[in-house]
Parts: structure tokens; C-alpha cells; sequence
């Protein structure tokens, strides 16, 4: 009997890609696509009607919306694994790149910029310029204060994450439909789960 | 439909060939994240209900040494749990063991995100110059058929199957192949419990299509009504695709306004 | 290669799917397999254990250099023959075709195990970056990288069944063993297109 780990030969050169490119491919022709405007008014419905059920408290709406996220970003990432199958990012930085170049891109057809990373290199920010969830939006006054209206970003990226091991914290530090200059979602990674790790990696 | 005669009709194409390719231009997002926002809504509003009756009656019933044992366990077992969240498959068994009124509710609920979403849709559709849809002929079964044709298609990518009327205001939209569950695991006999568990799926459209009649003038309560419910498939239509032996019947009732 | 059986493998080591596809399909008891199963899971552990330290540097000190997506790994050639034209072209999850993908994927496992061969039989593993892992058992003893290749891909597909079928059905809770009808159907014509 005989075991083997090892794999197949180095690829050629020209077969690799660069993840935007590579993204970009996905999303142009493996991607089944609808109406983005669609999906907005979808989620701007599901959100005013839960503004309505929590009687306008903001901050349990807020909550909701990112376990919704979360149960959607647990299910999310496989189904992003499986088709692109990318292999586990060796540092936060790669994890940035295929967050912004290939998972929005290609889940969300935008490709916002990451920056603002802190010294230490554990966390980092998402700046969306633009955000097909909230097209069109305009906050009433009493929501715009406190109201995240698409916190359901925070939760799926930290479902998706904690599925690859990665502990983070996600929130929204600044919103453009609450006045702000940009909407700026920050991931800052508290540990790396390392027990959970699949055996065969290092 | 079309009284018109051939050259007409390509004439009659062309346009829903630009139309189509305008469709096309407007920008796009997945189709899985749609999706999933979509069926997620289900276990969201079960979400809901269960925190809004918990702060009603705030007495814990389950025995409450074993629920803290059981919350030290799960704080062991689980990862930084996240406050109050209950992954969504939990919260569909709990749906499943709640009463009608409580499942009720949550019905409510997602068809009033549906009505909401069919209200704002229908401007969507018919401000984009849509050649399906003109505005002369309103009667009711025109709008029944851009319900089938056009506010399907951009919902689920498809058309419903049948449209089946009795000509005095109520219709039947069949789908047999209803796009939100056709992932599910179901049984080909569907138990009673799994027929519980669709109905909550099938709200969303239903409040979709009151919302679109809404918005297009038949907006009072008492006139609409639209129920879906689950349906056998005569044999004949099975036998085309793969299709499942059921399907999903929306029953639209308009009482037509007293003439005034 | 004729596939006897897939396993599906939980990221805590338990079985939580198992068919067979052939009448000659070795007979376990449902207890064999789960032994089957986490006897796998320590394996593939201790695999990774005992891969020299060299190879894992060489890798390490490649991936530092580029970044490129794929720089790192190695790419599993992508075998056309699978997977094509039997299932029309339909609305299988957010990607189109039936065909999820068209070309050579990166294998980014370098030290975990990924197949085990006998002079009759071999048995395949794929291990998703989740920890679920996918196991199947060939009635051919492939030593080949052909083989090797061919049963990553398949492995895969797999993979995108279970993400379309079994993740996406709301009734099912994660870790638990699998039931679902179509997840069973895809596989059953995935495997029978081999």
C-alpha cells in the first residue's frame, strides 16, 4: 500500500491568471446574473419591514440584519469555494484581495478598495464607493442616525470567514447615506482558529 | 393576443429583442446572493416573531438550570457566539413546532416584504418602457399576464406555467417548477410537516402579486386576495423536463370594484 | 476507473454521507465507516505531519514572491470528459452550464493526504478549505497523475453538488448526516457520466 502527497507537476506560466482577471472571467461567463435594481428594492423591502416590526429601534434592526447576513455567509463561502476554488490565503493582506477583487466581484459585480491598515496588519477596510444594496436610498431622518442599513454585509463576511477559520470582528464605521464622506465596513481579525484548521495545511 | 399579422409581428419582436437587450445593460448582481437574501428572509421573519413574542412574555418555559447548562454548553461549543442568533435551520424547526397563530405572523410578515417589493417592481417594470405593457388596455387579465410573463421573469428567471381563469376575477397561476425551493430536499409524496415548512416559501410572491395589482389600481384589501398553496400536477406536464409531480398554484381572487 | 463508493466527511471527522455506486461496492457495516471516516481524518492529519519540512519551505518561499492568485499551488489539469453535456445546460446555482468549470484549478493542498492505493483499489480525497472532506473509492488501482487528476475534479464537482443541494436546502443542519434526494440524484449522474 502506498500513500502519496504528492501532487501534479508545476504548472506552466501562462495558465495563471491574476485574481482580477480571473475574477473578472468568472463573472462574465460562469456567473448566472439578475437586475441589480431588483436585488435592491428586495433588500430595501426586507428592511423597512423590519424597521416597522421593531417599531423603528435601530439598533435591534441593526442585530437582525447581521445574523441574517451571518446565516447567509456561512453558506455563502462554500458555494464560493467550490466554484472558484482558490487556495487558503497565507496572510490578512490576500485575504483583503480576494475579499474585494474576487468575492465582491463576483458575488456583487463591484470591486471596492481595501486600505487603512493598522500597524500591526490585523485589520484593515473595505471602502465600497458603491454599494448595489443601497442604490437609490435615502435614510429617513430618524434612521439615519443610527440605522446600518446594510449591516447584512458585516454578518456575511463574518460567517464566511469564521467557515475559513478566520475569527474577525466586522463593522461599519462610516456610511455614506448617513452624511459620511464614504461607507468604510472595517474587519479586524481576532485569531486565527487554529484547531479548526483542516489537517494538511500549515 | 396579437391580431396583427406577420410583418407585424417581427416588427412586435424587434422591439421585445431591444427591450431584451436593455434588460441586459442594467446592471447585474448574482443570482445566488438574490437568492439566498431571498429564502433567508424566511428564517429572518421566524427571527422576528421569536423576539418579539420573547419580550412579551419575557418568563423563560423552558427549565431554567437546564438552559443555562445548556448556554454554557453551547458558549463551549461554538465560537464566539454571537448574541441572540440562531442558525436559520433552528429556526425553521421552530416555525414547525409553533402554533398557526404564531405561524400566521410570520406569513404576515413575509407578504408584506413581498407587497412592499410588488409595489416598488411594477413601477420598475413599466417605467423602463416595457413593450409588454400598455397602459390603454388595463383590463385585468392583461395584468394578469404581465404578472406571469414579466414580474416573473425578473423574479425567478422564468415564467409562470399556467394561467388558468374563470373570466370573473379569479385566476390560478401555476409554476411547475417554482425556482426558490428547487434546491430543497423534499419527498416526492410531501409529508404534511414539509408542506407546513413550503408555506412560508411561497409568501413573498404572493405579496409580490397583490403588490403589483396594488400599484396598478386594484388596491383595496376586500377586493384582493392571494393565496398560494401546493397543488399535483397532472401527469401530462411531468413528462416534458425534470419536474417535480407538484406544483404551486397562486390563487388570485379580484372582486371587480361596482361599476362607479 | 469505476467509483464503488463517495463519502462525504464532516470538518470533525464524521461521516456524514456515504453511497455506494456499484454492486461490488466493498460491503462495510455502517459502524466500518465511520470508523473508515475518522481513521481518514487522523490520517490526513498526521500526513501533513510527516511532510518534510523542505517541501513546505520551498513552498513557502515561492508563494512570498508573486501574487498571482495560483502562484503558490499547483493546478490540477482540467479533464474535459467530465462532467460535460449529459445534464443540459441548467440552473445549477450561481454558475452557469453544466459544466461548473472549464479549466485546470488550483490545488493548494501540498501536504495533506490525497490518495491511498492498493493493488486493487485507491481511494481519493479531496479536502475542502472549510474541512469538509470528499472521498471516493475506485475499483482500480491509479497511481497515475491522470487519475489523481481526474478524481480531484470529480471530487470537486461533488463539491459544487453539495454546495448547490445540501448547503442551499434551509432544512439542513450543517454537520449532520445528509438526506437530501437531489444532492443524491446529481451525484448519481455525475458518476454515471465517468
Amino acid at each position: 500500500m502506498s500513500a502519496s502527497t504528492s501532487g501534479t507537476s508545476a504548472p506552466a506560466a501562462a495558465s495563471r491568471k491574476s485574481l482580477k482577471a480571473f475574477s473578472e472571467d468568472v463573472w462574465k461567463n460562469k456567473t448566472a446574473k439578475i437586475n441589480a435594481e431588483l436585488f435592491t428594492l428586495t433588500y430595501g423591502s426586507i428592511v423597512s419591514q423590519l424597521c416597522t416590526d421593531y417599531e423603528r429601534d435601530f439598533t435591534r434592526v441593526n442585530n437582525q440584519l447581521y445574523s441574517m447576513g451571518y446565516n447567509i455567509g456561512v453558506r455563502l463561502i462554500e458555494d464560493f469555494l467550490a466554484r472558484t476554488a482558490l487556495p487558503r490565503c497565507d496572510s490578512l493582506a490576500k485575504t483583503s484581495e480576494v475579499i474585494s477583487k474576487c468575492a465582491f466581484k463576483v458575488f456583487l459585480n463591484v470591486t471596492p478598495q481595501i486600505g487603512n491598515w493598522s500597524s500591526n496588519k490585523d485589520s484593515f477596510s473595505i471602502f465600497l464607493e458603491e454599494n448595489p444594496l443601497s442604490d437609490f436610498v435615502e435614510l429617513p431622518m430618524d434612521a439615519a442616525r443610527e440605522l446600518w442599513y446594510s449591516n447584512i454585509v458585516c454578518g456575511v463576511l463574518k460567517g464566511a470567514l469564521e467557515m475559513v477559520q478566520m475569527d474577525c470582528d466586522v463593522w461599519f464605521v462610516s456610511d455614506v447615506l448617513k452624511g459620511d464622506q464614504l461607507t468604510e465596513v472595517r474587519v479586524k481579525l481576532n485569531r486565527i482558529l487554529k484547531d479548526e484548521i483542516p489537517a494538511g495545511e500549515d | 393576443m396579437d391580431p396583427n399579422g406577420a410583418p407585424e409581428m417581427t416588427e412586435h419582436q424587434k422591439i421585445q429583442v431591444q427591450f431584451q437587450l436593455f434588460q441586459e445593460s442594467l446592471p447585474k448582481v448574482d443570482e445566488t446572493v438574490y437568492r439566498m437574501l431571498l429564502n433567508e428572509s424566511i428564517p429572518l421573519a421566524i427571527d422576528v416573531e421569536k423576539r418579539l413574542s420573547q419580550k412579551l412574555d419575557s418568563l423563560p418555559t423552558e427549565d431554567p438550570v437546564l438552559e443555562s447548562l445548556d448556554k454554557e454548553v453551547h458558549s463551549k461549543l461554538v465560537l464566539n457566539p454571537l448574541k441572540g442568533n440562531v442558525r436559520s435551520n433552528k429556526l425553521l424547526q421552530h416555525y414547525l413546532t409553533a402554533d398557526i397563530d404564531y405561524q400566521a405572523k410570520v406569513k404576515l410578515r413575509l407578504s408584506k416584504i413581498g407587497f412592499s417589493l410588488g409595489e416598488k417592481l411594477s413601477e420598475l417594470l413599466i417605467f423602463s418602457n416595457n413593450p409588454n405593457f400598455n397602459f390603454k388596455d388595463m383590463d385585468l387579465l392583461t395584468v394578469m399576464k404581465f404578472l406571469c410573463r414579466d414580474v416573473w421573469r425578473q423574479l425567478f428567471g422564468k415564467q409562470i406555467d399556467n394561467l388558468k381563469t374563470n373570466h370573473r376575477g379569479t385566476f390560478y397561476l401555476l409554476d411547475y417548477n417554482y425556482k426558490p425551493v428547487e434546491s430543497f430536499a423534499l419527498e416526492e409524496n410531501m409529508s404534511k410537516q414539509e408542506q407546513t415548512l413550503l408555506e412560508p416559501y411561497l409568501e413573498i410572491p404572493c405579496g409580490v402579486i397583490q403588490g403589483v395589482l396594488a400599484s396598478l389600481g386594484f388596491r383595496k384589501e376586500s377586493e384582493v386576495s392571494c393565496n398560494a398553496s401546493i397543488v399535483e400536477v397532472p401527469e401530462s406536464r411531468t413528462t416534458s423536463q425534470r419536474m417535480n409531480s407538484w406544483a404551486v398554484s397562486f390563487n388570485v381572487q379580484v372582486v371587480p370594484a361596482s361599476d362607479s | 476507473m469505476a467509483i464503488q463508493t463517495i463519502l462525504v466527511i464532516n470538518k470533525s471527522g464524521g461521516l456524514v454521507y456515504q453511497r455506494d455506486f456499484s454492486a461490488s461496492a466493498p460491503r462495510l457495516s455502517s459502524n466500518e465507516y465511520l470508523v473508515l471516516a475518522g481513521t481518514l481524518q487522523g490520517v490526513v492529519a498526521i500526513a501533513s505531519q510527516i511532510t518534510p519540512k523542505s517541501l513546505q519551505i520551498t513552498r513557502k518561499t515561492g508563494s512570498k514572491s508573486g501574487s498571482d492568485a495560483n502562484h503558490s499551488s499547483q493546478l490540477v489539469p482540467y479533464v474535459g470528459a467530465l462532467g460535460s453535456s449529459a445534464v443540459p445546460a441548467q440552473e445549477l446555482g450561481s454558475f452557469m452550464g453544466p459544466d461548473y468549470f472549464n479549466e485546470a484549478f488550483t490545488s493548494w493542498n501540498t501536504t495533506g493526504l490525497k490518495h491511498v492505493t492498493t493493488d486493487q483499489n485507491s481511494l481519493f480525497l479531496y479536502q475542502t478549505l472549510t474541512g469538509v472532506k470528499f472521498v471516493a473509492v475506485s475499483s482500480q488501482s491509479a497511481t497515475s497523475t491522470m487519475a489523481v487528476s481526474i478524481a480531484e475534479n470529480l471530487l470537486r464537482k461533488a463539491y459544487c453538488l453539495y454546495v448547490d443541494y445540501v448547503m442551499k436546502n434551509p432544512f439542513y443542519e450543517p454537520e449532520m448526516p445528509i438526506k437530501c434526494e437531489l444532492f443524491d440524484k446529481r451525484l448519481g449522474e455525475l458518476v454515471a457520466q465517468l
